[in-house]
Formats: C-alpha cells, structure tokens, sequence
C-alpha cells in the first residue's frame, strides 16, 4: 500500500527537478548547432568592443556595431559615392565653398519616439567636434554651426574645406546622431535613428539589438550603406569570439550566421564545406603602413628615410604577412584601381628591394650604423611577419634593424613618444576619402610629419571641391608621399570573412552590416 | 581553536594588504595606456590627455593608490574604463561560468585522477600503472588550446553536440548554459586529471607501506576494504590539498580555455583588462582571486580536521 502513496513534495520537487535539468540537457544536445526560433541572427565578431559610443572610438568593430543604431547625415553607396542619409539630399554648398546648407529628412523617427530635428543634429555634432578625434579635425576647420529651421542647419567654414562631407558620413568615430536629451559623457543612452535599437549589453558575453519599428527608411532602393534600409532581422546579437580558430569552426559548424575576420589559412576548409558556410573574401579591405618618426631619431634625416624606403620590399613583406597570393597585392598606388584617386605618382620608389642603392643612399645620408627601433607587437601577427622580413631587408642593405616587441597597449602608448621609436607598424582600413586615413596626413599624429610640400599639396586638395580635379591633385600629395617618406604604404590586403548559407542577402562591406539581411528558417 | 583561527585570520590580512599594494604597483609599471586603446588610432595627445584627466589617471600615483584604498574601504573596487560598469558588477557577471567551470572540471578530473591513481598504486610497476603514468604523463605536456580545438572539431563540428564557443544565447536556461560547458570542463579536467592522477599514486603508495595496512591484511581484510577504507581514506589529505588549489587556480587561471571556447568567465575579463590596462578591473579582479585564494588554502585546513582527525590544531 505505501508504494500507493505520493512521493513526499520535496523529494516530488527535487525529482522533477532532475527532470527538468536532464530534459534541458537533452533538449539542448538535440538542437541544430544554429539556434533557430524567432528571427535572429548570431555574429561572431573579433573581439569585445572597446565602447559603444560610437563618437568616442575609431575602432573598425564600435562602427560596425553602432552603425546600426545611430545613423549619420551622409553615407557611402557600393561605389563609396556620397549620398544622403538623415539629411535629404546633398547639402547645398556656397560658391566660395564655405557654407553648407542641410536639409533633413521629414518625419524620421528617433528611438525615443519623438522626430528628429535639427537641434538635435547641432547638438551631435557639436558633441563630434568636441570629443571625437575625426570631429576635432573638422572643428579647426569649421567658424560655425548653426539650426536655421526645424529641419535645417548650416555649417560655416574658415576656409573650403573638401573632405567635410566625407568625414561626416564614416561609420568610424561617426558623426552619428543622436538625441539631444540623451547626449552625456559618458554616452549612458544610445538614443539613435537607426533600424536597431540598443537592447542589452553582457561583456564579454553579447551585444543586443533590436528591431525598431517605427524605422524611417529612405526610398531609393539599398545601394552600399546607402538607400533602403530594413531591419528584417528582429534581433541581431554581436557576439564577442577573440579567438580567430574558433570563429573558423564555429562557422564550420554552423553556429553563427556571420563570422568576420578569419585567418586566410582557413579559407581552404571554408572552400571545402560548402552546405555549411560560405566562405567572403573583401578586396582591397586595408593596407598595412609603416609610420617614420620625422621629428626625432636617426630617420629624422630624410634622404636616410630615402634610403629606407629604397631597401625595403614591400611584395615579400606582404607574402610573409598574407601567405595566400589572392589576399593581398603589392602596389604603388594608394587607392585602388577604379577609385578616383587612384594614382601611379611615385611608383618608381614603390618595391624597389635594391641593397645596393639603398647602402648607397645611406653613406651619403650620413648613416653611421645607429640601429633603426622598429616598434610593432604581435597583436596581428602580419604586423610581426612582416616586421621579421623588413628587418632582413634592412640587414641586406647593411641597416640595422632593431625590433622592438610589445603588446598593442604598449605601442600605442609609445608611438606618442618621440623618442622611444624611429618606425612602427600598423594598417588601417582602406577608405574612399584621403583625408580620413592615416592620420598622418592630418597634424599631429605619431611621426610629427610636417613640411612646406606637404602643406602646400594637401591644401590644394582639400580646398578643391570638384571631384576630377581632387583626383589630380592626390597625385601630388602621393608622390609627396614618396618623396618625403613620412610612411610607406606597404600594399592592399583582403579580408576573410564567412556567411552561413542561412544568412540571405548579405552584401560584403568594409563594416558588415545586417539590414537588409534576412535568416532563412 | 579560536586562537588559531583568529591568528590565521590576521595573517589572511596581512596578505591580501600585500596583495593590494602589489597589484597597484605592478598594474602601473607595466607600460601602456588604457586611453590610447580607448580612443583608437585617430586620437591625437590632446585627446588621450583630456580623456586621462576624466579618470583621474592624470593624478600622481599615491593619490591614486589613496583614492582607490578608500573606495576598497567603503567595498567598491572601482569602475570599468572599458565596460562602463562597477568592477564588481563585472566580476559577479563571471562569476557563475568560472565557478560552474572549474567545479565541473574537477569532478572530472577528481573522477578519472582518483580511481586511476589508486589503480596505479595498487598495480605499481605492472602494465597498467606504467599505461596510467604514461597518460598522464601526456595529459601534462598537451597544451589545454591544441586540446580545446581538438574537441571543438570532434563534438561541435563534426558531430554537433555542443556548441562551439559561447555560454548558451541570451537568457539561455541553467541546462543549455550547462551544456555549453561540458566541452570546456572535459578540457580542464583530463589535462588536470594528470596531476590527480600522479598525486593520488604517490600518496596511495606512501599509505600502503605504513604499518597498519600491513596489520590490516595480516588481520585478513579482504583487499578492497584494506585499498579503500584503510589506505585511500588516509591518502586522501593531500589529494584534496591539490583539488581545492586547482579549484582556486582555475579562478582566473582558466584563460586559454576560456578564450577557445569563448566563455565570459573571469580569466577571460582579466585577460582583455590587461591587453587594453584597465586598471581597476585588473586591481580588483586580482585582488578578488587572491582573496578566494587565501580564502581556499584555509577552509582546505579546516578540511584537514574533518578528514584527517589526527591533525589537530
């Protein structure tokens, strides 16, 4: 008869229990390894982002993420032509060039519920100019700001000032606008126009967004970062994966929909599973550069940065940095081929590996044997390869390479230092605008590069408005460039990135975004 | 009994006051700057020094050390540069991941180390102790990253039963964020099952020589009450000595693991602190893993009453 009886409740509790955790278990063991249910998709990303202000950083993965919350007045078609995004159309510039009048669009919806106006397109900007280092450039170079209407402003400039339309459309330390209410520093509230909202940040763990409904699209169909946009995903989760051999097998496994920046030695095994992923190459995605300290050291001297410049092989360091050859290209030119400012100027002094010339060019620079502190890390490991094979191409031409390793924290500390370095290594994304990378072009970066050439060639360009002639007088500024050797850049790499075939209507970009984009069941 | 504790009580003081000045000192000399990183590669001096001035990093370093001495008095260990939360937010976040982590990894490790250990002591220098040495052995020498991406291939990739990095998806339940573990703990524990192993043969075959085994099976016990009443129960003072360290050492110290598969535990957040030196979190988190530390090596003493009643205090 007691077996009749009901277990005691607790020890009925405690089995249920067990019950449940086992089903769980199973339940999980039991699903597909790409979570399904709802509509979202999973984006495996390079690391934690640094911030989510998207002001306050000019990280590639702060852009990527928050461009999808906070929108800008400008943005880039697929051909990284300019066209408009908050605001109606171009702004319509004075013949003296420096006055720029913005209309906005009507009716665009911020996260708050409330329209956006023009005061709050005074205040982001001004919050731009202020904290953001891209928006310190532009603020030298701009006498005022002001709203003349509800949804119309206008910028002053001291002089023209070319450039200022693109930098206003760059995802990275965007000129992002935002609620006027919810501006702060720190930026608690991310209070933006775009097809997402901020929903929830976990370190570490993920970033969330959410579909915001009462999106304002544009109506010219999506081109590039430009027209349409539709949040057709309701929720897109930014998921931190540091570790670039588990963002490969998770993408082989199928559990994100979106890997970005694999290694290229994993495109084979991508190219080999082709139910399971789809493996998305960038073309001329960034160039590796190498700044020289022109202010103090042994290579402040530049007929010895001449010499520098003569001994090294770009074509090999890029081989030692990429491996694969469709990952990368060896050549002169600082934009690529279709760009208008693409430009052979100074080709000759491009890859020109010549020890003999180079030792040559060093006696007559007064070179004395002083060793040549090339600062770099092992943060990218094409930065340290190709740091190795420069290093030999320094010794060949009787220069003497001294490397100096730390981690990325250390470099970017000690690049500011112009005594602790005379090169160092790094890349930046490849940009369809001169002015926007390196910085070197602009003042006061690391390396102090200054000199009447420069300052006569890049006033000339950023003064002119028309596009042809801005393409010519590029030229100027690269052969500049090769002249003076303030850095070389070392050539144009591809990136690697993986879709799961699930992930539809993903169109590559330089920062992958996911409106537009569906998850098919 | 209440001399001892309280002695060792001040001593615990004293050492995680070491701790502190320790952590402060080295986290500074290290180079680097925390606003570089922030700020990225278009920041121009002016901005890093604006930004410094915001944290207070532009302080001289006593005042800092004051500064954050009195905020660890009230119990607050600062705030995150990078995470834009307290740092004992940050840390309660990874706590429950590490902790599972770590727990499930010495259950499988204590659950192969022990049994395989006390085989090997029993069976000394026949086949199968030399085949347990031998394993473990290797199971020292295999990098926990080579191992992780091993398994990741064998049970995410190619059979698809657990997921290949991640802590289950947001608001994922106990079972699925459980789930998620299995792979990382399965590392953790057979690379540690190693020492486990080795520690409880030696251990086993100090005991088994003592006198009163000897008496024991003189007395006629069958072998099995001799191995497991008589000898193991002895031998296992120190095996428990080095499972709660490697509890403690894998608080914080399960880092490769936890980058492999992903996991947002608290190596991990020690780890992105330091490459990007945000201080407080680096200061609090190692000041936090030290505690559980000195925390861990006393309550294994106080174990050591319960499971051994000849050590008295």
């Amino acid at each position: 008869m007691r077996s009749a009886h009901p277990a005691p409740p607790r020890r009925q509790l405690l089995l249920k229990t067990l019950a449940a955790s086992l089903l769980s278990l199973s339940a999980g063991l039991a699903q597909p390894a790409l979570a399904q249910g709802g509509s979202h998709a999973t984006l495996a990303m390079v690391a934690e982002p640094q911030t989510l202000d998207p002001m306050a950083s000019t990280a590639d993965l702060v852009g990527t993420i928050m461009q999808h919350v906070f929108e800008p007045l400008y943005t880039f078609d697929a051909k990284w032509q300019l066209v408009p995004m908050l605001a109606e159309a171009l702004p319509k510039v004075s013949a003296d060039g420096k006055s720029y009048r913005i209309t906005l669009r009507k009716g665009v919806k911020l996260h708050s519920g409330r329209e956006l106006n023009a005061e709050d397109v005074v205040a982001s900007l001004q919050r731009w100019m202020d904290n953001a280092p891209r928006g310190k450039a532009v603020a030298r170079e701009l006498a005022g700001i002001k709203a003349l209407g509800p949804l119309e402003l206008e910028l002053t400039l001291k002089n023209p000032y070319a450039p200022l339309v693109a930098q206003l459309a760059l995802p990275t330390g965007m000129a992002a606008i935002m609620a006027k209410e919810a501006i702060a520093s720190p930026l608690k509230d991310f209070v933006g126009t775009g097809p997402y909202r901020f929903k929830e940040r976990r370190p570490d763990q993920y970033v969330l967004l959410s579909r915001f409904e009462q999106y304002s699209a544009r109506k010219e169909p999506a081109n590039g970062y430009g027209g349409r946009r539709e949040a057709l995903i309701e929720e897109l989760r930014f998921v931190p994966v540091p570790n670039a051999n588990t963002r490969v097998e998770g993408a082989l496994a199928g559990q994100y929909h979106y890997a970005d920046l694999l290694p290229v030695e994993a495109m084979a095994r991508l190219e080999k599973a082709p139910g399971k992923t789809v493996p998305l190459m960038t073309p001329s995605f960034g160039f590796p550069y190498i700044v020289f300290n022109t202010k103090e050291g042994v290579l402040a001297n530049a007929a010895l940065r001449q010499a520098v410049q003569t001994a090294m092989g770009p074509g090999e360091m890029l081989a030692a940095g990429f491996g694969d050859t469709r990952f990368f290209s060896a050549e002169p030119n600082h934009f690529p081929k279709g760009s208008p400012f693409y430009s052979t100027a100074g080709a000759e002094k491009y890859n020109q590996r010549n020890a003999r010339l180079a030792k040559e060019l060093a006696e007559k620079a007064g070179y004395k044997g002083e060793a040549i502190r090339v600062l770099t890390s092992r943060q990218y490991d094409f930065h340290y390869n190709m740091a190795l094979l420069m290093a030999e191409q320094f010794k060949r031409a009787g220069l003497k390479a001294e490397l100096v390793v730390v981690d990325w924290a250390t470099l970017v500390q000690r690049r500011g230092e112009p005594k602790l370095w005379d090169l160092y290594i790094t890349h930046s994304g490849q940009f369809p605008e001169p002015m926007l990378s390196p910085p070197q072009l602009g003042e006061g970066a690391p390396g102090w590069w200054s000199s009447p050439a420069k300052t006569a060639a890049l006033e000339a360009f950023n003064r002119e408005a028309d596009p042809v002639k801005r393409g010519q007088l590029w030229a100027k500024v690269q052969q500049v460039v090769y002249e003076e050797v303030p850095y070389v850049n070392v050539g144009k790499f591809a990136s690697l990135s993986a879709r799961s075939p699930a992930l539809q209507n993903y169109q590559p970009a330089a920062w992958p975004f996911f409106w537009n984009t569906s998850v098919k069941p | 009994m209440l001399k001892y504790l309280l002695s060792r009580l001040g001593g615990m003081a004293v050492v995680m006051a070491i701790v502190a000045v320790l952590v402060f000192l080295l986290t500074r000399a290290a180079p680097g700057d925390p606003v570089a990183v922030l700020l990225g590669d278009q920041a121009t001096p002016a901005d890093i020094a604006r930004v410094r001035v915001q944290y207070g990093l532009d302080q001289p370093l006593p005042l800092q050390f004051a500064y954050w001495l009195r905020e660890l008095a009230q119990g607050n260990l600062g705030d995150s540069i990078f995470l834009q939360r307290p740092v004992t937010q940050a840390l309660w976040e990874r706590a429950e991941p590490t902790l599972l982590l770590a727990l499930m990894a010495v259950a499988v490790a204590a659950l192969i180390g022990v049994p395989c250990g006390v085989v090997s002591a029993v069976f000394r220098g026949r086949l199968v102790d030399q085949c347990f040495t031998g394993i473990a052995m290797l199971g020292a020498s295999i990098p926990s990253f080579w191992l992780g991406l091993v398994l990741i291939q064998l049970f995410a990739v190619s059979l698809g039963w657990f997921p290949v990095s991640g802590y289950g998806e947001p608001g994922a339940p106990l079972g699925q964020r459980l789930h998620a573990l299995v792979l990382p703990a399965l590392v953790l524990g057979l690379l540690n099952s190693a020492l486990i192993i080795r520690f409880t043969r030696a251990s086993m075959l100090d005991v088994l020589g003592e006198d009163y085994v000897r008496t024991a099976r003189s007395k006629g016990l069958p072998e099995g009450v001799v191995v497991f009443k008589h000898a193991l129960r002895n031998a296992l003072v120190p095996i428990v000595t080095v499972l709660g360290l490697t509890v403690a050492l894998m608080i914080g110290g399960a880092v490769i693991t936890e980058t492999v598969f992903g996991l947002p535990g608290v190596g991990n957040l020690v780890v992105n602190a330091v490459l990007r030196r945000d201080y407080p979190v680096i200061q609090g988190a190692l000041l936090v893993i030290a505690a559980i530390y000195v925390l861990i090596n006393f309550l294994i003493d106080l174990l050591y009453m319960v499971v051994d009643p000849r050590v008295k205090v």
